[in-house]
C-alpha cells in the first residue's frame, strides 16, 4: 500500500463521492427514517391529550398547564389560529382564557371558558383535559386538596418505550446502509464504467483503491451512527467508547460493502442482494424490538456484536466491562473480513494488475 | 391513432418492466408488504381508559366517575384482586379507596387513596388518573368551582366512531404503492432514451402521440391495478367506491406524468431513483398530514397529491360523497393535464 497514492484516491472519493445519488441517499435515508420514526412513535402512538390555549390576558394558568407532563400544550396568538388547530386536529381541545381570568377565579366570580373540540378527539381526551383544567384552576383559587394520593407501580419488568426499542434498528441502518452501500455502489459503478480497469493499470494498486473507498465509507458511516444517537438523545454517557464501537461497526459494514462490490456486477443485483440479505444484517434488532425473543438467537448474527455494545452504552448505562467481550468479538470479525476481502481479490481476475 | 400499435407497445413495455429484477421484485412484494403493514396496525381505537376500582365504600361523588365518558371503571372485590390485575397488565391503572373514606372526609382529615399502575402505564395515564381522583375528592368535599367550559365540536363529531390508525395509514400506503411505479416507468423510459430505442421506434410508422399514449396506459394501469387491488383488500372501497376508483385512476395518471418528467432528467436507474425518491417524498407529504393530523398546514394544498389523498380519505374514511369531493377531483384532473403535458413536452425535447 502506498500512502500518497491512497491519499490522492481518497481525495478524489471525497470530492466526487458527494455528487453521487447514493452518497446523498446514504445520508438522507437513515436520518430521514430517524425523523419519521421519531414523529411516528412520538405522535402516532402517543396518548397525550393536546390542549391549545389562547390567553386574552396574562393568566398564570398557562404556565401551570405547560409544566404538566401529562398534557401537550400549545399557546396561540388569536382565536382563529386556535380554532384552525382544533379543526385540523393539531389540538384535541382549544380554550380561550378571558382577560382577568385569574382575578375572577380568586374572587370566586363565575367565568366561562370558550372551548373548541376537534371532532376526531378521543372520549378520554375530552374528559382528561377539562378535569385537568379544573384541577389547576382550583389550585389557582387556593382550594386545598382534600385527599392524599399514594402511587404504586406494580410488576417486575419496566416497559421499554417503542422509540427506545427502535433505536438499535436506526443505528444499524445508519451505520450499515452508508457503510455497506457506499463502497459497493462506488466499486460497481467503476466496474461498469470501466474506470476501475483504467485505475488498475496506473501505479495505484487495487489495495490502494479499496482502502480509499473504505476510508470514505468508514468516516461517513461512523458520522451517521453518531448523528442518529444524537438525534435520539442517546449520545450522552461514554461517548468516547460509543465512537470506538461505532467505528469498528463501520469497519464491518464497509468490509461487507467491499466484498459485495467486488463480487456483484451491477447495481440491480446489489439492490436485490441488499433486500434479501438485509434480514441477515438486521436480525439482531428484533431482540430489542421484541424482548421475548431469546438473546442467543441474535448472537448468531455478526451485527449483534456491533449493536449490543452501542445499546449497552447508550440505553442501558453500561460500561467497558459490559461490552468488552462483544467488542473483542467485533474486532475479531473485522480482522476475519479483511482476510475474506483479500481472498476475493486474489480469486477475482478482474482485480489483478 | 392506431390501437394495435399502442397495444403492442404496452405489451413490450410490460415485458421490459418485469425484466428489470429490481422493479419486478419490488412490484411483486410491494402489495404483500403494504398489506402486512396494514394488517399489523391496530384495527380499532381505544377511546376509553380501563381502570380497576376497589371501593369498600363508594362516596357519592366517586359514583360520577362511572358515568364519565372516556373512563371505563371496572369494580373489584378486593384490593389483592385489583393488585393482581394491574401486576399482570390486565389493567394499566387501579384505584383503591380506604374503607374509612367517608369518616375521614366528615372529620376534615385527608383520606389516603392508593393508585396502582402497571410498569407499562404511560406518564399521561398516571397524570390523568391522579387528576381525576383529586377532582372527585374536591367535589365530594363540596368545594365548588365557578368556571364553566363551553364546548363547540369542530368538524364531524366522531365520538364512538373513531378512524383506526391503519385506516388513516392506508392512504399513505396506497399512494406509496402507486408512486413506486412512477420510478420504474421513469427508469424504463430513461434507459430507452439512453439506448436510443425510442428514436428507433419513432422511425417506424408509429407516431409520437401513440408512443406517449402507450407509455401513459402502461404506467397508469400498472400503478392503478396495484392500488385498486390494495384498496379492495383493506376495505378502502367499502364507502363511495366510485370516488376512490376515479381518484386513484387520476392519481396513477398523475404519477405517470411525473414519471415522464423524471425520465426527461434522469440518465440511468440510479438517477431515476434519485429524482423519483425526491418526488415521492414530496407527494407523500399530504398523506402524512392524514396520518398525523395537524402537522401540515394549508401550504400542502400546493402539492398535487393533496387532492388525491384528501379525496380518498374523505370517501373511504368519512363516506363523503360527490358533494364534498367534486372540487378535489376537478383540481386533481387539472394537475393531471398540466403535469402529463409538461412531462411529454420535456421528454420530447430530450429525444428529438
Amino acid at each position: 500500500m502506498n500512502i500518497r497514492r491512497t491519499s490522492v484516491l481518497l481525495g478524489k472519493e471525497f470530492i466526487h463521492g458527494p455528487k453521487s445519488f447514493m452518497f446523498v441517499w446514504a445520508i438522507v435515508a437513515p436520518i430521514g427514517f430517524t425523523l419519521i420514526a421519531t414523529l411516528a412513535f412520538g405522535t402516532l402512538f402517543s396518548e397525550k391529550p393536546k390542549l391549545g390555549i389562547y390567553d386574552e390576558g396574562d393568566s398564570q394558568l398557562v404556565a401551570s398547564i405547560q409544566e404538566l407532563d401529562s398534557i401537550t400544550t400549545k399557546v396561540y396568538d388569536n382565536t382563529s389560529e386556535l380554532m384552525q388547530s382544533a379543526t385540523n386536529g393539531a389540538v384535541d381541545i382549544g380554550i380561550v382564557l378571558p382577560d382577568n381570568f385569574d382575578d375572577a377565579v380568586i374572587q370566586g366570580e363565575a367565568v366561562t371558558i370558550e372551548g373548541y373540540v376537534w371532532g376526531e378527539s378521543l372520549a378520554k381526551n375530552r374528559t382528561i383535559i377539562p378535569v385537568t383544567i379544573s384541577n389547576l384552576v382550583r389550585e389557582l383559587a387556593g382550594q386545598e386538596v382534600p385527599i392524599e394520593i399514594e402511587s404504586v407501580t406494580l410488576g417486575e419488568e419496566a416497559g421499554v418505550p417503542w422509540n427506545e426499542r427502535l433505536l438499535p434498528f436506526l443505528v444499524l441502518m445508519g451505520v450499515f446502509f452508508s457503510g455497506l452501500m457506499l463502497p459497493s455502489t462506488s466499486l460497481i459503478d467503476e466496474k461498469q464504467k470501466k474506470t476501475l480497469e483504467a485505475l488498475v493499470i496506473t501505479p495505484a494498486s487495487i489495495g490502494d483503491i479499496f482502502i480509499s473507498k473504505a476510508v470514505l465509507g468508514i468516516v461517513l458511516s461512523t458520522f451517521l451512527g453518531i448523528a442518529i444517537l444524537v438525534l435520539n438523545n442517546a449520545f450522552g454517557a461514554n461517548s468516547l467508547m460509543l465512537v470506538m464501537v461505532l467505528f469498528f461497526g463501520a469497519i464491518m459494514a464497509v468490509e461487507l460493502g467491499l466484498i459485495a462490490g467486488a463480487l456483484i456486477k451491477d447495481i440491480t443485483t446489489l439492490f436485490t442482494v441488499w433486500k434479501s440479505g438485509g434480514i441477515f444484517l438486521f436480525a439482531p434488532v428484533l431482540i430489542y424490538m421484541f424482548p421475548q425473543i431469546p438473546e442467543w438467537i441474535a448472537k448468531i448474527f455478526p451485527t449483534y456484536y456491533a449493536l449490543q455494545p452501542v445499546v449497552e452504552l447508550s440505553l442501558q448505562g453500561g460500561g467497558w466491562s459490559d461490552i468488552s467481550t462483544n467488542f473483542f468479538i467485533l474486532v475479531g470479525i473485522d480482522i476475519a473480513l479483511i482476510g475474506v476481502i483479500m481472498l476475493v481479490l486474489s480469486k477475482s481476475r478482474q482485480f489483478r494488475s | 391513432m392506431n390501437l394495435g400499435v399502442i397495444r403492442a407497445l404496452v405489451a413490450k413495455d410490460f415485458a421490459l418492466f418485469f425484466r428489470n429484477r429490481f422493479y419486478a421484485y419490488i412490484s411483486a412484494i410491494g402489495v404483500v408488504f403494504y398489506l402486512i403493514i396494514y394488517f399489523v396496525m391496530p384495527s380499532s381505537v381505544d377511546e376509553e381508559l380501563d381502570i380497576g376500582l376497589y371501593a369498600p365504600v363508594l362516596p357519592p361523588a366517586f359514583e360520577l366517575i362511572q358515568e364519565e365518558e372516556g373512563f371505563n371503571i371496572v369494580p373489584f372485590d378486593s384490593d389483592e384482586a385489583l393488585k393482581e390485575a394491574v401486576t399482570d397488565g390486565t389493567y394499566y391503572a387501579g384505584i383503591t379507596l380506604p374503607a374509612d373514606i367517608m369518616e375521614k372526609f366528615a372529620s376534615g382529615e385527608k383520606p389516603l387513596v392508593t393508585l396502582y399502575f402497571s410498569t407499562n402505564a404511560l406518564d399521561e395515564l398516571k397524570g390523568a388518573v391522579e387528576t381525576m381522583v383529586r377532582e372527585l375528592a374536591y367535589l365530594q368535599t363540596g368545594q365548588t368551582l365557578a368556571i364553566d367550559i363551553s364546548s363547540e365540536v369542530l368538524g364531524p363529531d366522531m365520538l364512538g366512531e373513531q378512524i383506526p390508525i391503519r385506516d388513516r395509514m392506508r392512504i399513505l400506503l396506497v399512494i406509496m404503492l402507486v408512486m413506486f411505479e412512477m420510478m420504474g416507468l421513469a427508469s424504463l423510459i430513461s434507459e430507452e432514451v439512453e439506448q436510443g430505442t425510442i428514436r428507433a421506434l419513432l422511425i417506424t410508422p408509429m407516431s409520437a402521440r401513440e408512443l406517449f399514449t402507450a407509455k401513459l396506459v402502461m404506467g397508469a394501469s400498472l400503478a392503478f391495478i396495484q392500488g385498486i387491488l390494495f384498496m379492495a383488500i383493506v376495505g378502502g372501497l367499502n364507502h363511495q367506491p366510485l370516488i376512490t376508483i376515479i381518484a386513484l385512476l387520476l392519481g396513477s395518471a398523475l404519477f405517470t406524468g411525473t414519471g415522464f418528467l423524471i425520465a426527461s432528467l434522469a440518465r440511468d436507474m440510479l438517477s431515476s431513483m434519485g429524482w423519483g425518491i425526491t418526488a415521492l417524498l414530496i407527494y407523500a407529504i399530504p398523506s402524512f398530514g392524514i396520518m398525523f393530523p395537524g402537522i401540515i398546514t394549508d401550504w400542502a394544498k400546493a402539492i398535487p397529491s393533496y387532492y388525491l389523498a384528501d379525496a380518498m380519505h374523505q370517501a373511504s374514511n368519512f363516506n363523503a360523497g360527490w358533494g364534498d369531493n367534486w372540487a378535489n377531483i376537478l383540481i386533481l384532473l387539472g394537475f393531471n393535464i398540466v403535469i402529463i403535458w409538461g412531462g411529454i413536452m420535456a421528454l420530447r425535447r430530450r429525444f428529438q
